[in-house]
């Protein structure tokens, strides 16, 4: 099981705030092509953090279960 | 220093006089005087920070009263960092404060923030975000970042004792991200947050606490939930001074110049101005349909004849001048303006705009 959550921006495009999906083992990058497709992300520019940690390089990392993956994008209101 | 005022505070344990000392010797700078800055001062000013500056060059407008509450309905059309200042000072005669009618930009960064010693960023957009993470790097100051979407906050400590940066955790400057006026946004979310940054100032001034130096505070005002993340420092991000020039006058030129060639393609559209910012005795004439000749010394008395909402191509004789003409411009809402590079001797050249004329 692996948990993404979503913020701001984001969670308007998804209308939700996270959403859980029952596979694990996935590489995370093929996760995110799956969303930016399925919610048209593309626009969007978001860190990746899993497990509370901001990931730097998400073209290698293999998803595992229990992962929580957030997708944050920066806000600028003020 | 006057203690009385301060009493609550210092009887408190991890405060103390040392503390109240640590208060009064702290310079700290707000930039923006919007919903973030507004909350951040008056915690402060009350706490006795010695110095606070506090900079933006807006006025208060009635829609900024449902968020910017320490504004009057009375000040509106006032400046709103004058208007902070009487305020914070009205609240705390004792301490010192700077109001600076400026825009914040990469010609003002560096000296202003030389002069103290936190920078907190009020800012409403991410351009200056970048900016002021730019200019902290160059002058190794903190960064107290803040930042509000609807009802989501963010707040973090960037650049505190050569910790991680906005760039370590937003790599990507090519984002388009609404800000409060177009998506809208509570009082209440820019001044929780607003209060978030004013905490981490304090126990940044104070040293005590955790600081959220290499963390992400994410808060959801709509379920009270909050989550941090963690982020480390990615090595190529420092920046010098030479750097930051580079990229900061390459930057603002691109996006402030137009070659003349392209700019007279552009000639027949009904929504386009030529404007020529030269004395009316200045050669070559530059006829233009689309034409009107305001001398730069008097742009500012006749920003009435241009239409706010017109693609503005302004041009002088070599376009320097021009580039003055563009700024006064875009200091007055006119943001579709730009400077023609090369001015009238570059548009002179060009045989095709004046054969365009004759058809």
């Amino acid at each position: 099981m692996i948990a993404v959550k979503y913020f701001g921006a984001i969670a308007e495009k998804t209308k939700s705030q996270g959403e859980e999906f029952s596979f694990s083992n996935m590489p995370l990058k093929d996760l995110l092509s799956v969303l930016k497709y399925k919610y048209e992300l593309d626009l969007l520019s978001f860190s990746i953090a899993i497990n509370q940690k901001i990931m730097q390089d998400t073209s290698s990392y293999i998803l595992k279960s229990n992962d929580i993956v957030a997708l944050l994008p920066p806000f600028a209101g003020g | 220093m006057e203690t009385a005022r301060y009493n609550r505070q210092i009887i408190l344990p991890e405060v103390g006089i040392d503390g109240q000392q640590k208060l009064q010797q702290a310079k700290v700078l707000i930039v923006g005087a919007g919903g973030l800055g507004v909350a951040v001062l008056p915690y402060l000013a009350a706490a006795g920070i010695g110095e606070i500056g506090i900079i933006d060059d807006d006025r208060i407008e009635v829609t900024n009263l449902q968020r910017q509450v320490i504004y009057k309905s009375s000040s509106v059309g006032k400046s709103k960092v004058l208007e902070a200042k009487a305020m914070a000072l009205e609240l705390n005669p004792s301490i010192k404060i700077n109001a600076i009618t400026e825009k914040l930009d990469s010609k003002n960064a560096i000296l202003l923030f030389e002069q103290y010693d936190i920078i907190v960023d009020a800012t409403d957009n991410l351009d200056t975000k970048y900016l002021i993470n730019d200019a902290c790097g160059v002058t190794n100051k903190p960064f107290v970042y803040g930042s509000v979407y609807k009802f989501e906050g963010q707040v973090s400590v960037f650049n505190y004792e050569n910790g991680p940066t906005y760039r370590c955790l937003f790599p990507d400057e090519s984002n388009e991200v609404k800000n409060c006026n177009d998506v809208g946004v509570m009082g209440i979310s820019v001044g929780i947050i607003g209060m978030f940054q004013a905490n981490e100032v304090l126990k940044m001034v104070l040293g005590i606490g955790d600081l959220l130096s290499g963390k992400l505070l994410v808060y959801n005002m709509l379920n009270n939930e909050q989550q941090k993340f963690e982020f480390s420092k990615t090595v190529t991000n420092t920046i010098d001074i030479v750097a930051f020039e580079n990229k900061y006058s390459s930057v603002e030129t691109a996006t402030i110049e137009i070659s003349a060639a392209l700019a007279l393609e552009q000639m027949h559209h009904p929504q386009v101005l030529f404007l020529d910012v030269r004395n009316a005795d200045e050669y070559p004439k530059i006829t233009i349909k689309n034409g009107l000749q305001i001398p730069l010394d008097r742009l500012e008395f006749e920003l009435h004849q241009l239409d706010s909402n017109a693609t503005l191509f302004v041009f002088c004789q070599s376009g320097i001048r021009s580039k003055k003409a563009v700024e006064i411009l875009r200091n007055n809402n006119f943001m579709n303006a730009k400077s023609i590079a090369g001015g009238a001797k570059a548009l002179d050249k060009i045989d095709a705009y004046k054969v365009f004329e004759t058809l």
